[in-house]
């Protein structure tokens, strides 16, 4: 389905061949990470007990169980949202001889990617310079949260993607006007707007090296990345003192624009209005006094919004909002369900087009996690295994890249400076394993 | 110089590819941007610049044309529609936002114009992709939020749900980088196979895949829905916004050492120990004595400022941040002195101060310029096209 039985004499997709190594935490380097995996990268990501990713601390709910504690890091549904095709090799970067190996491994490598806090990269040894003397056309790429620069104010600061959104703007834009910040608190964008712009990095470095057989150093400093969305509302600032504020889901350029109840419990339909063509399929869809001729223009319908507002939601409360999206479409409005967890399963658009990938899993026998946005038609992007276990692949990885004896990796292991997986032989089922084939997700059947 | 020099983009959309071919032009690709008669519908989008007129007004445009060329062609004309048709043969890259249907339009279409020039990668971004049962529905920045399962779980409880920061447009921002991503890697690939490709990029899928917090592995294996939970989020605490003085402040407290700090400093300013206990070291008893957990982090917040929450919560070690506003971020030192700011002498908008480049890299690439005029560059390009 996925192509990969047609690629699998050669791999021809943009990264195969390319290898990364992966110090990360939580979303912003692994959301890149992931990217690198997809489109053919063999990306090593390096793993700590000591610390382990915020990602894997999670667990599961279902596995806070005395017996299941030695595995719980690997029941995270995170972990193959994040980390499904790459390996995992468990290796505490404290001890001289790991650090050592990981080094050997950075030399092999064509990409070093990270959200380490730059003063913990520089404890490691892991600064450019030090990494670029193992490997000069390495592409570097590191994540901090307020640049890689001592001098700078927030130097040390640390933060993740959900407090990075309201430290540039996103939190204070979002609520109802009025009342105090909605904030974000479900998602962190910047985690993933900073994990896109680095591959945008790695890919412009790629490019560079290509021509020059220069490595590179990339510095996505989390907050300059994400600050950058903001760039019309801060050039308006700079020349007028305007300061925009939240006001609900309402834009200068459309309205309406909102989300309106529907029949059921907590149940809404987002509608949005782009142009006058749109109004005016809304006017014949629903009639009424949204009809008034004085209505007809943008400025008119913003200073009549909540009247505006009122009149559709009479409309929507009384219909389904499946139904609700489905009309006004019909009709050339941009809308749809506001989906909650169960609309987001049942969705037909996302099952028709298999957004949902499952795939052999050594823990769980197969795994279901999130699919890759960019369909490409000719060198299709896959993944052939769900989130690795917590230092599944210690042992090929320290013995074939980094040239280690079994002796050696033993003697790491009993001292604790490298790990691998727990009770590799244990195999788990996510509650839900007996529903894939009737919830209809596509199953490459590779499972045992 | 960028490695993208030498890349011919032509941006037939309007939003949603905008921000990524903002990035390609200023990473050295040339980047046309083709506009209908009436202007970009980019233009139309506000804040406006005082006192210039129309179709150069918007702040919009000035932000995310930078560095791109105008090219005006009124596709209506079979003269205007032979330009388009000979300009996309011409690109590395076409970015297409048509409805599906609209796609594969004959002569301007992607199967016309690989059929006319191989090499061409086509970028297709839809609301739904081009394939399924909603492929013709139309979309927004909200629908998209709505439709990936976020907006739901955004807002206080008994309110509608709301799109993050809806002024800003992050999900078709969002899309726009992954657009500018596919195209990368096709023009990658194109050295291994010979020829572009066609792209399917749904604006729903590209939000779904920074939405696993509601999606559907996450929900089939606890079964906990997330209703919206207003600024603080349900899975331990002290997690979300908190009341200062002056504002909000936002902490973050998930790791073990993290937490600690944290209640070691509630400890130290409202003298309550029993904080300190180290049952509270896991994240899920914090979760489940979350109320107690607030109440205690908040009487530490509302003790300060802001700033002063920001600078003294992080030099303990912890992930804090001040709720800031557009006007606190221009004055914000860090991205002061990271001389993060360009000054910029714009031929429409005088001199400005506009936003630097998003990540720094140790090679000469950026190279930035302003947004061009409605048409600035028809001639030029259609003359080369001849």
């Amino acid at each position: 389905m996925d192509g990969r039985e047609t690629m699998d004499e050669e791999d021809l997709r943009a990264l195969s061949g390319l290898r990364a190594f992966e110090l990360s935490v939580a979303v912003a380097a692994p959301s890149a990470g992931r990217y690198l995996a997809y489109h053919g990268a063999d990306v090593i990501k390096v793993e700590s007990r000591v610390n382990p990713d915020v990602a894997r601390l999670f667990g599961s709910a279902w596995a806070r169980t005395e017996e299941l504690a030695p595995v719980f890091y690997d029941t995270s549904p995170y972990l193959p949202e994040m980390s499904a095709g790459k390996r995992s090799i468990g290796l505490e970067l404290k001890d001289a001889d790991s650090l050592g190996a990981a080094r050997t491994l950075l030399a092999r490598s064509d990409v070093f990617l990270s959200n380490y806090t730059a003063e913990a990269l520089a404890r490691l040894g892991f600064g450019y310079d030090d990494l670029r003397a193992v490997n000069p056309g390495l592409i570097y790429v590191v994540m901090p949260g307020f640049g890689a620069e001592p001098s700078l104010p927030y130097y040390p600061f640390r933060a993740f993607g959900p407090n990075q959104a309201p430290l540039v703007g996103l939190d204070a834009l979002t609520g109802y006007a009025g009342q105090e910040p909605a904030g974000i608190a479900t998602v962190a964008p910047p985690d993933y707007v900073a994990g896109m712009h680095a591959f945008v990095a790695i890919l412009s470095a790629l490019e560079h090296r290509d021509a020059t057989g220069e490595g590179s150093e990339i510095i996505v400093s989390q907050m300059e990345t994400t600050v950058s969305l903001l760039g019309p509302y801060l050039i308006d600032h700079a020349l007028t003192g305007r300061t925009p504020e939240a006001n609900g889901n309402r834009l200068a350029w459309a309205a309406p624009c909102g989300i309106y109840p529907c029949s059921g419990h907590d149940r809404h339909v987002a509608i949005t209005v782009d142009d006058d063509q749109a109004w005016q399929a809304l006017v014949d869809l629903l009639g009424g006094e949204l009809a008034e001729p004085a209505l007809a223009s943008l400025d008119a319908r913003q200073a009549a919004h909540d009247r505006i507002d009122a009149l559709i939601t009479e409309w929507t409360s009384t219909v389904s909002p499946a139904e609700a999206a489905s009309r006004l479409q019909a009709a050339g409005v941009a809308a749809y369900e506001v989906l909650d967890h169960r609309g987001v399963l049942a969705d037909p658009q996302i099952r028709d087009r298999h957004f949902y990938d499952v795939k052999p899993s050594t823990r769980f026998g197969r795994d279901l996690f999130s699919g890759h946005p960019l369909r490409m038609s000719d060198t299709p992007a896959h993944v052939d295994w769900a989130g690795p276990n917590m230092g599944e692949h210690t042992r090929e990885v320290l013995g074939d890249l980094a040239g280690l004896s079994e002796a050696e990796i033993d003697a790491l292991i009993e001292r604790e400076a490298a790990f691998t997986d727990r009770q590799p032989e244990l195999r788990l089922q996510r509650p839900f394993d007996m529903w894939y084939e009737s919830l209809g997700f596509v199953d490459d059947g590779e499972e045992s | 110089m960028g490695p993208w020099n030498g890349i011919r983009v032509v941006d037939l959309t309007g939003l949603s590819a905008a921000y990524g071919t903002r990035l390609m032009a200023a990473l050295g690709a040339e980047v046309i941007k083709v506009e209908s008669p009436e202007g970009d519908v980019v233009r139309r989008f506000e804040p406006y610049a005082p006192g210039v007129e129309e179709p150069e007004a918007s702040l919009w445009w000035a932000f995310l044309a930078a560095g791109k060329k105008s090219v005006v062609l009124d596709t209506g004309t079979p003269e205007g529609h032979a330009q388009l048709a000979a300009l996309l043969a011409s690109a590395d890259v076409v970015f297409d936002d048509a409805p599906p249907a609209d796609q594969d339009r004959p002569g301007t279409g992607h199967r016309a114009v690989r059929a006319a020039n191989p090499a061409v990668t086509w970028v297709a971004i839809t609301p739904f992709g081009l394939t399924g049962p909603h492929r013709d529905w139309l979309s927004s920045d909200l629908v998209a939020w709505a439709s990936c399962g976020l907006a739901y779980t955004i807002g206080f409880p008994g309110e509608p749900p709301l799109a993050p920061a809806a002024p800003v447009q992050l999900a078709m921002h969002y899309t726009a980088i992954n657009a500018a991503i596919a195209a990368m890697l096709a023009l990658r690939a194109r050295r291994r196979i010979g020829r572009g490709q066609l792209v399917d990029l749904s604006i729903q899928e590209t939000m779904l895949s920074m939405a696993p917090e509601t999606g559907v592995p996450l929900y089939l294996d606890d079964q906990v829905p997330r209703p919206r939970a207003g600024n603080r989020r349900p899975v331990t605490s002290p997690f979300g916004l908190f009341p200062c003085q002056d504002g909000h402040v936002a902490i973050l407290a998930l790791q073990p050492n993290h937490w600690q700090a944290m209640a070691r400093w509630i400890a130290d300013v409202t003298g309550n120990e029993g904080v300190l206990d180290d049952v509270f070291d896991d994240i899920a008893v914090r979760h489940e004595a979350a109320e107690a957990v607030d109440m205690w982090t908040e009487e530490l917040t509302t003790s300060a400022t802001k700033l002063e929450l920001f600078v003294e919560g992080q030099r303990r070690g912890i992930p804090i941040t001040p709720v800031n506003t557009v006007a606190d971020l221009r004055a914000d030192p860090h991205l002061a002195q990271a001389g993060w700011w360009r000054d910029e002498n714009h031929p429409v908008l005088g001199p400005v101060q506009v936003p630097g480049a998003p990540f720094l890299v140790s090679h000469e690439w950026w190279a930035w310029s302003v947004a061009p005029t409605l048409g600035q560059h028809t001639d030029e390009v259609l003359e080369q096209l001849g």
